[in-house]
C-alpha cells in the first residue's frame, strides 16, 4: 500500500520561511542591516542572520531575548510570536486561537 | 592591442559551477544513500552566496552552512556556531565533510539491532526457561518425596 506524504502543509520548512520573512521585516523596522544585528548579538559574521531569515534555521533560544531587544521588541511577545511558526502545536496548546 | 581574459574570481553573487561541485562532492555521502538530506543555496542581503545542507523530513532544518564573504569561506552549523573559515574552499569542504552529523544513522542502526536481538531472546529463549521452570515445579515435590 502506498503511504501518504510524510507531512501535511504547512510544513516546518514553510513555517520557518514565514518566520524568517517576519524577522526580516522587524529588522527593517529597527533600521538594522544583517551585519549590524550580527555585531550587536556578538556574532563574528552576519551569515547566521541570513540563515535564519532565509528560513533554514531557527532563532536559538539562548539569544532569543537579545535578538528581540536589538529589534526593539518585548522578548516574551517575540518568543511567543516565533513559537507560532517554530512549534505551532505548542503555541496552540498554550495560547489557543488567540491573536497572533 | 589584445585583452587577456582572466578567470573572474567569485567574490560576490551566486556560486560558480566549480565551487558548487566542490561542495556537492564534499556532502555527496551525506546527501545520497537515502539519508533524506538535501541541499539548497541562498544569499545574504549583501549578495554573498550561501550553501545549506538540510536534514531529513519533516524538519529539513539546516545542519551545516557554507557562506562566501569577500573570497573567504565560512562554515557554520545550524545554530550559527562558527566551525571553520578559510580562503581555500577545498579545505573548508574537507572540514564540512567531517562535520556532517552521522551519529544518528549509526545510532538508529545500533538501536534497531539491539531491539531485534532482545525480541528474539524474548520470543525464543523465554518460553524455554518458563517451560523448564514449570517442569521443575512439577518434579520437585516428587523428588522431595524420594529423598
Amino acid at each position: 500500500m502506498e503511504r501518504p506524504p510524510a507531512k501535511a502543509a504547512p510544513d516546518a520548512k514553510q513555517l520557518r520561511k514565514l518566520a524568517g520573512d517576519w524577522l526580516k521585516l522587524r529588522r527593517a523596522d529597527a533600521e538594522l542591516s544583517q551585519a549590524d544585528l550580527a555585531a550587536r548579538l556578538g556574532l563574528k559574521y552576519y551569515t547566521f542572520i541570513s540563515q535564519v531569515e532565509n528560513g533554514f534555521s531557527r532563532v536559538p533560544t539562548d539569544i532569543m531575548g537579545a535578538w528581540a531587544r536589538e529589534l526593539g521588541l518585548e522578548p516574551a511577545a517575540f518568543a511567543r510570536h516565533l513559537l507560532m511558526y517554530y512549534e505551532p502545536e505548542m503555541h496552540r496548546l498554550l495560547f489557543g486561537a488567540e491573536s497572533k | 592591442m589584445s585583452v587577456v581574459a582572466f578567470e573572474r574570481k567569485q567574490d560576490g553573487g551566486g556560486w560558480s559551477e566549480k565551487e558548487l561541485s566542490t561542495l556537492v562532492a564534499a556532502f555527496g555521502a551525506a546527501i545520497g544513500s537515502g539519508t533524506g538530506r538535501e541541499w539548497e543555496t541562498g544569499m545574504t542581503e549583501q549578495g554573498d552566496a550561501q550553501f545549506y545542507l538540510l536534514g531529513p523530513l519533516p524538519e529539513q532544518a539546516c545542519e551545516l552552512c557554507v557562506s562566501r564573504i569577500s573570497g573567504r569561506y565560512i562554515l557554520e552549523d545550524g545554530s550559527g556556531r562558527l566551525l571553520f573559515e578559510h580562503r581555500n574552499l577545498e579545505l573548508v569542504a574537507l572540514h564540512a565533510k567531517a562535520a556532517v552529523p552521522s551519529t544518528s544513522w549509526l545510532m538508529v542502526r545500533a538501536i534497531t539491532l539491539w531491539c531485534a536481538i532482545r525480541n528474539t531472546i524474548h520470543e525464543k529463549v523465554d518460553p524455554l526457561l518458563v517451560e523448564g521452570e514449570e517442569l521443575l515445579v512439577q518434579f520437585v515435590p516428587q523428588l522431595a518425596a524420594f529423598a
